[in-house]
């Protein structure tokens, strides 16, 4: 037989508890989704590839019989100039799957009845998703910088302006991420669609934009392009440029005299952040767990 | 606006089909009210309005008075609930989701701990408290989800069919659960299929098809209203099977069915005078009666034939 510890009087049952404000419910979703990625162990694996990067890049050169660049700006932009990619597979890891996970593997069912705003949860999510990836371009930029005082003996400036574009590229891809996030209805096309569209879809219309002589400024990845541009010592300006593929283009021999402005670059990936954060908050609100 | 549960003309409209259709129900305080239909008949979509993972196409839901599509997170500070069979985080033990859960509710961590020993205890799943749940079964998972439904001691208590999935002794522990939160005063909605769960439980039930309230009450009363008992019958002799078709054919007989040449039950529309007119009429037949047992009126007897009615 089963039996009640507490015995309460049907006339006077109340609950005690109120639920906290939403500022500290932002916490909580905060830490129990830092936990998740702890867990699930998509941090760790991101941080084994942050690794991994380090160790090439600062290994391969003497093992190939090259030295390092002497100038500080030179050597960091040698690292800038991985961080898309990492931040790619970042926005893939930690927001792919943030929102539409909840509806696909039945989550909601637990956490959606209970008394929190639904904006609270995206904020939650989408602040434990930022701070994995600030976590991650902090230790890739760290050790990079140390690596570049080290090697070089200098400090550069330059790469810290480069970690905090990469910062706001990062913002910016997390919040496309959650966008599609909230849309999808599986998790692996969320993730799929977040991936091929940072590496493949932006990039292509880059690449069309600029052959048709259009400068692509309102892409997100051409915008992203200012984290190795700008280690670059002057600021390389349109029309400077004499071969090469733009920041994310494909080799194929296409070559542009575009480079993004670090300014307009900035409010494009702000306004990218923004705008998909709120559709996302929008799309989310709304969305039912009807299936 | 007293009742803890209460709708008002909830209607819910998925692409033209009109799930749920001008409903009004009311759970009165401390008491427990079953929430019986067919598939598809709404019960579901109802308690999912309820608990605001729906919104309503027109008409409104209160929990505590409390418009739940208007102001949710005040609506739902006193709600506990399992709906469907909601799945937990797999890296996370019991002990972390209900930390998780209780957190969210504004429980402080003392409480968090002493209603987590409790609530594992009364769905014993004490010993896995600290083993993640991805690797728990359906039956435990369940559990993990009564347990969760009343960590923060909530006034009202929405189930959607809470014994789903769990196998015979699960089923019997949750019962006994859901009868100790009857004692305790809490105000239960649940849906259920299984009438006889419902009738050993709830106080008052609920009947709905096709989105509407077809018959609701006290058991008590639904049950009387039913009208129609369930009979068992053993002869003495061989029934034959002209005697048999003699049988189903009587006047107030439905749903006539034998195991075998000597046994046969039966449902009889009417009072005892009905049942005493049978056993006359049984005997004219030819047949020699050993035993006629009364196994009570079923609610089962009134949602066939509501549900039927309804079509």
């Amino acid at each position: 037989m089963i039996h009640i510890n507490e015995t309460v009087s049907p006339a006077v049952r109340r609950s005690a508890y109120i639920a906290p404000s939403d500022a500290s419910q932002i916490g909580i979703v905060v830490k129990y989704d830092f936990l998740k990625y702890l867990r699930s162990k998509r941090l760790v694996g991101m941080l084994a590839i942050v690794s991994l990067v380090l160790l090439l890049i600062t290994a391969l050169p003497p093992l190939l019989g090259n030295s390092y660049a002497d100038d500080a700006n030179e050597f960091i932009g040698t690292y800038a100039s991985f961080t898309s990619i990492l931040i790619i597979i970042g926005a893939t890891l930690f927001a792919g799957d943030a929102i539409v996970s909840e509806f696909q593997n039945r989550t909601g069912y637990l956490l959606f009845p209970k008394p929190v705003k639904r904006w609270v949860l995206l904020a939650g999510k989408f602040l434990a998703s930022m701070g994995a990836m600030f976590l991650v371009l902090l230790l890739y930029y760290g050790v990079a910088l140390l690596l570049d005082l080290a090697i070089t003996g200098s400090f550069s400036v330059l790469g810290v302006e480069s970690l905090l574009l990469a910062m706001l590229y990062a913002v910016a891809a997390l919040s496309v991420g959650f966008l599609i996030s909230s849309i999808m209805k599986g998790i692996t096309g969320a993730q799929i669609l977040t991936f091929a569209l940072f590496l493949f879809i932006f990039t292509i219309l880059t690449g069309v934009l600029t052959m048709g002589g259009v400068e692509p400024w309102f892409v997100v990845t051409y915008s992203g392009g200012t984290i190795g541009y700008i280690t670059q010592d002057p600021y390389p300006t349109s029309g400077t440029a004499t071969g090469g593929a733009p920041e994310g283009m494909a080799p194929g021999g296409l070559t542009s005299s575009y480079f993004p402005d670090v300014g307009v670059a900035i409010a494009v990936m702000a306004a990218y952040a923004l705008i998909s954060l709120v559709l996302a908050y929008y799309i989310f609100s709304r969305r039912e767990m009807s299936a | 606006m007293n009742e803890p549960i209460r709708t008002e003309n909830l209607t819910k409209n998925f692409n033209g089909f009109r799930a749920v259709d001008g409903l009004n129900i009311e759970v009165k305080r401390n008491s427990f009210m079953g929430f019986l239909g067919p598939n598809g008949a709404g019960k579901t979509t109802t308690i999912k309005i309820l608990t605001g993972l729906l919104s309503p196409s027109s008409g409104s839901a209160y929990i505590n008075g409390i418009d739940v599509a208007e102001k949710p997170k005040v609506a739902l500070t006193n709600l506990g609930t399992i709906v469907e069979t909601p799945e937990f985080y797999p890296y996370l033990t019991p002990n972390e989701t209900l930390a998780y859960l209780g957190e969210l509710h504004g429980m402080t961590g003392e409480d968090i701990k002493r209603r987590t020993k409790d609530v594992l205890d009364l769905v014993k799943m004490s010993e896995w408290a600290d083993k993640r749940i991805g690797k728990f079964s359906k039956g435990m998972k369940q559990r993990v989800s009564v347990a969760q439904a009343i960590l923060h001691e909530p006034t009202v208590v929405i189930l959607d069919e809470p014994t789903s999935g769990l196998d015979p002794r699960g089923i019997f522990e949750v019962r006994e659960v859901l009868s100790g939160l009857k004692k305790e005063g809490y105000t239960i909605l649940m849906s259920s299929h299984m009438l006889n769960e419902v009738q050993e439980v709830c106080d008052e039930v609920a009947l709905i098809n096709r989105g509407q309230l077809l018959k609701r009450g006290p058991v008590e009363e639904l049950t009387r209203s039913a009208n129609v008992r369930r009979l068992d019958v053993k002869t003495f002799r061989e029934a034959t099977a002209a005697q048999l078709k003699q049988v189903s054919q009587l006047n107030g007989v439905t749903d006539f069915e034998s195991f075998g040449s000597r046994d046969f039950a039966l449902s009889l529309a009417g009072s005892d005078e009905a049942q005493a007119g049978l056993l006359e009429e049984l005997r004219g037949i030819g047949l020699r009666v050993v035993s006629f047992k009364d196994s009570g009126v079923s609610l089962e007897g009134l949602y066939m034939s509501l549900i039927k009615d309804s079509r």
